[in-house]
């Protein structure tokens, strides 16, 4: 049975506004594109603004007099609109950028470099074990690994006795940076069908009831 | 009719039917299950009844949507394992996102489920901050965020009395983007276990922390993952339909690739003739 709930109508069509983009441009959908921009940032202001109240609602309350000095730099922050006193607004932003650098640093080395090195160095030693077709599996990763980080590393041409050894890594490098792009389109193909499915079957199953 | 005159809304008026062809017609395409979405699955059976479990990340509700087949099948599993989740928001869309999942897992009293909000779930605001907002909340919850998400002090909701710091959490999943940031202060750092029910145009990029972290980060793979999920559960839903999909879709995009190569060498011969 077709649904009687206006939401559902209004979403139903919104999206049906939203595809007929691929009929080409018109009125309609323009329409959905620029309800759908204004409702995003109406969104993220009215978040930001409830945001604001629940973080420093323990300040207000007395229980944290601490969080002052956030408000006070967020404030400071504000500055930077107004161009003659935009220096105070570099001293949060500077703080800011401190501390998330300092709190990526600390994370990244271990998680990024660390970490996948161990990695490679555990699924080298798997090759040589358990059934055939998942050493192929480790063999893959481990060589694909190396090779991008090879081709990275000489990307410019190297001079000298083993420059054309090197050259041959190199465009294998390459390959597996191809082979990445061609999977991360498909992957990405398969998400938009899948969303696209997701929508079909919205307007089906809550909104016609079928 | 010849090919190259066909317009592209022409195209796609096929590509709608095959759409809708699938959504009324369930096919039933099989599918491999993956050991990976086993290990989640038994690894969140396994967790002692009471345990809490967080659901969080940064969000895009569009692209989050992929995640939901894994995320509301999960969901329901938690809820039949007595399992108590805080949905713990870092981007702005993922507080409707987190909602719009547990509302569709139906585990709620008032859906005919077991779970009590401030009880069994939590939703909490959006905390913005990033990295920050994210080991503020590990080290001291109730420092990092004061309130849930209807205002309620946290003091005053019984399943975050029991959520002070990260050694309260059992787990954590990630239904969002940005699962760097969860294996960085999440599971690198707490030592927490961490599930991705990653979409499909991040899956490539983030499968290497699974190799990096074996044991302790696994993920799935968008509505396929959530398919299995949901066949692991046994509530077929989005990911069952989108898969029937993906297996028309498939037939059809080889169709064009075919067709286009015949119109192209077509096109060929004809120019190579009239040169002659």
């Amino acid at each position: 049975m077709i649904s009687t709930d206006p939401w559902i109508w209004l979403s139903a069509l919104m999206t049906i506004c939203s595809f007929s983009l691929l009929y080409g441009d018109n009125p309609l959908f323009r329409f959905a594109e620029h309800t759908y921009t204004a409702i995003v940032v109406g969104h993220s202001v009215v978040t930001g603004i409830a945001t604001l109240e629940s973080r420093f609602l323990p300040l207000f309350t007395g229980a944290k007099p601490l969080l002052i000095v956030p408000l006070i730099l967020g404030l400071m922050s504000l500055f930077i609109v107004w161009r003659r006193y935009a220096w105070v607004a570099s001293i949060p932003i500077s703080i800011m950028i401190g501390v998330g650098t300092a709190l990526s640093m600390r994370a990244l080395i271990a998680t990024e470099i660390l970490s996948n090195i161990s990695a490679v160095i555990r699924e080298s030693a798997l090759i040589l074990v358990g059934p055939p077709v998942t050493s192929l599996g480790y063999l893959i990763r481990v060589v694909f690994t190396l090779s991008g980080v090879f081709y990275l590393l000489f990307t410019v041409g190297h001079r000298g006795p083993i420059s054309k050894p090197l050259s041959y890594l190199r465009e294998f490098g390459k390959y597996v940076f191809l082979c990445y792009l061609g999977l991360s389109v498909g992957n990405a193909t398969m998400q938009l069908s899948g969303l696209a499915t997701s929508c079909i079957s919205r307007l089906i199953n809550q909104w016609l009831g079928l | 009719m010849r090919i190259r005159e066909l317009k592209s809304r022409e195209i796609w008026v096929v590509v709608l039917l095959v759409y809708l062809i699938t959504c009324l017609i369930p096919l039933g395409a099989p599918f491999e299950m993956s050991d990976i979405t086993v290990e989640i699955y038994e690894f969140i059976d396994e967790l002692p009844e009471g345990s809490i479990v967080v659901i969080g990340g940064s969000a895009v509700f569009a692209f989050d949507l992929e995640s939901s087949a894994s995320l509301i099948a999960c969901i329901k599993q938690m809820h039949r394992n007595n399992l108590r989740i805080v949905c713990a928001p870092y981007g702005v869309e993922a507080v409707q996102f987190e909602k719009y999942c547990v509302d569709a897992a139906r585990v709620d009293k008032k859906y005919g489920g077991n779970w009590e909000y401030g009880i069994d779930y939590v939703q909490l605001p959006y905390m913005a901050g990033g990295a920050a907002a994210y080991v503020a909340f590990l080290d001291d919850v109730h420092t990092a965020i004061a309130t849930d998400v209807a205002g309620t002090p946290l003091d005053e909701i019984p399943l975050m009395r029991d959520l002070q710091n990260y050694e309260d959490i059992a787990a954590w999943i990630c239904p969002h983007w940005a699962f760097d940031m969860i294996v960085r202060y999440v599971i690198a750092e707490k030592d927490i276990p961490g599930i991705y029910f990653a979409q499909s145009a991040a899956y490539g990029s983030y499968v290497p922390y699974m190799m990096a972290y074996p044991g302790k980060c696994w993920m799935t793979n968008g509505f396929l993952g959530g398919a299995q999920y949901e066949r692991l559960e046994g509530v077929p839903g989005l990911g069952h339909a989108v898969v029937d999909s993906y297996a028309l879709m498939s037939i059809v995009y080889v169709g064009f690739v075919v067709l286009g190569n015949i119109t192209m060498y077509t096109a060929r011969e004809e120019e190579e003739d009239e040169i002659q």
